[in-house]
């Protein structure tokens, strides 16, 4: 069962090296990476953290999985600037 | 000053308009969407005094309201970043960056996925995407569907596609695993519906759930509960199923369900297929918070507003200068509380830029969002009181930090 349709990480892979490692949300991600593909963990996010937090205490005071510009996606040219054919 | 901008044109980001361009102030809301209204564009649904709660006509009057007091509305405009400097907020667009020195953040909620095997086939969506696509678009998501996840969105949503004329073969769990957990859990499950039972359309329900006061009856009643569903509006709800499969060659032909024990055990030999043609993936809602984050907010998971929330006071602050937050960013609530909040962080901003001439205004409106909450008829989660309440400890907490620095 596919969890991070963008980098293809399966369900089997996470449970795996969060049992390996017993991993924090965000080394299940750096290990597998899951949540790292284009969508920006828009859609498996939540599934990669609960999958790490069946075997790690949640720490409710940090987000587990950090979130980056730009949070939506944006093509190149815009990101760069005006004058990116000069 | 600058223009007041407000990301988000639901009920809390055009209720806080109004309130702000009202007083006075120039308002610019920018939203992602095509159409104003955000989730509140969606619902549809009987109220107990008889009336219909029409979110598309609601939307429309927020609209209407916020274009005639001179409100300006951007939409299909995504917001990729937000950043501060020099006191003032850098808001990043495909095109422009816009300015501002007060900056609401009304980005409401996104829903999670219940990962189960087959859920990447065509036909699969969240219960929301079909809500939109019936509700808003006026387009069939199918013919006949399966809804797995049995919550107050997806109980609320089936009865919309009821009314569409749209077939729901079940309300059914997910298989239990690492990431649906409690979702798949039968007893918790029932747990979480008996709050809300009152809006069942059933006598049956409604005395039954009155009696399921302890934990042995809960058990009784979930080890008892009828294998094939109790029927609500004519669709199964069946809490001892679970689907462990979708299935189809290159989209959704149908689930696999099997019985499952009170704990979510699949028992082994009850597995059946059920046809379909599209299928609801109902994980319920959390706040989205990806631009408080970005901005640098501290954060809190608070289980009973739905998972991570900005750090935020009761008149809708956070503790960065400038940066206000309202509706369901601070936690899932309904669009009445949502409405209340705007009201709220309105007149939060245009107090922080007349020395404070709404003081008064301000704390009436902080007690109404009290009351909407008190007389709220859907209730996303039975302790979100205690959960503003912790939210409100983590705040004292913060500052307390600060002070002693």
């Amino acid at each position: 069962m596919i969890i991070c349709r963008c980098e293809e990480v399966t369900y089997g892979e996470l449970v795996e090296t969060a049992d390996k490692y017993g991993c924090s949300p965000r080394e299940l991600k750096l290990r597998t990476r899951a949540g790292m593909g284009y969508c920006g963990g828009r859609t498996c996010r939540n599934a990669v953290d609960s999958i790490a937090h069946s075997s790690t205490k949640r720490d409710v005071s940090q987000i587990t999985l950090k979130y980056q510009p730009p949070i939506r996606p944006i093509s190149f040219s815009k990101l760069g600037g005006v004058g990116n054919n000069d | 000053m600058s223009k007041v901008i407000i990301i988000g044109a639901g009920p809390a980001g055009l209720s806080a308009a109004i309130t702000i361009a009202e007083n006075g102030l120039n308002v610019l809301v920018i939203d992602e969407y095509m159409k104003p209204g955000g989730r509140l564009l969606g619902q549809l649904y009987e109220e107990p005094n008889g009336n219909w709660w029409n979110g598309i006509k609601e939307s429309q009057n927020l609209f209407d309201k916020a274009v005639s007091t001179g409100v300006e509305i951007k939409l299909q405009t995504p917001v990729s970043n937000i950043e501060e400097s020099n006191g003032i907020w850098n808001v990043y667009t495909e095109d422009e960056v816009y300015t501002t020195s007060h900056l609401l953040l009304a980005t409401g909620a996104a829903e999670a996925p219940l990962p189960i095997p087959g859920w990447t086939l065509p036909g699969v969506m969240s219960v929301g995407a079909a809500q939109v696509m019936t509700n808003v678009h006026r387009v069939k998501p199918g013919e006949r569907g399966v809804i797995v996840g049995v919550n107050v969105l997806s109980s609320a949503i089936a009865m919309e596609l009821k009314l569409a004329g749209i077939d729901v073969a079940a309300i059914t769990l997910p298989k239990m695993n690492m990431v649906t957990k409690e979702s798949g859990n039968p007893l918790d499950v029932m747990n979480s519906l008996l709050h809300v039972s009152h809006m069942a359309p059933s006598a049956f329900v409604k005395m039954g759930s009155k009696l399921m006061k302890n934990d042995f009856l809960k058990r009784m009643g979930i080890t008892f509960f009828p294998k094939n569903g109790v029927k609500m509006w004519d669709i199964p709800i069946m809490l001892r199923k679970a689907v462990v499969e979708i299935y189809g060659e290159s989209q959704v032909e149908g689930v696999t369900i099997a019985t499952i024990s009170p704990s979510g055990d699949i028992i082994p030999g009850t597995e059946e297929n059920i046809a379909a043609d599209f299928v609801c993936i109902a994980g319920g809602l959390y706040p989205l918070a990806e631009l408080a984050a970005v901005a640098g907010c501290p954060f809190y998971h608070v289980e009973e507003l739905g998972g991570y929330v900005p750090l935020h006071n009761e008149r809708m602050e956070t503790v960065l200068e400038g940066l206000y937050v309202a509706g369901n960013i601070t936690g899932i609530e309904g669009a009445k509380v949502a409405i209340s909040q705007g009201v709220t962080a309105g007149l939060a901003i245009v107090n922080s830029t007349d020395g404070g001439k709404q003081e008064a205004k301000l704390n009436d409106s902080i007690k109404a969002i009290e009351e909407t909450r008190n007389k709220a008829y859907i209730q996303f989660h039975p302790d979100v009181k205690a959960g503003k309440q912790k939210l409100q400890n983590y705040w004292n907490e913060h500052w307390k930090a600060v002070v002693s620095q």
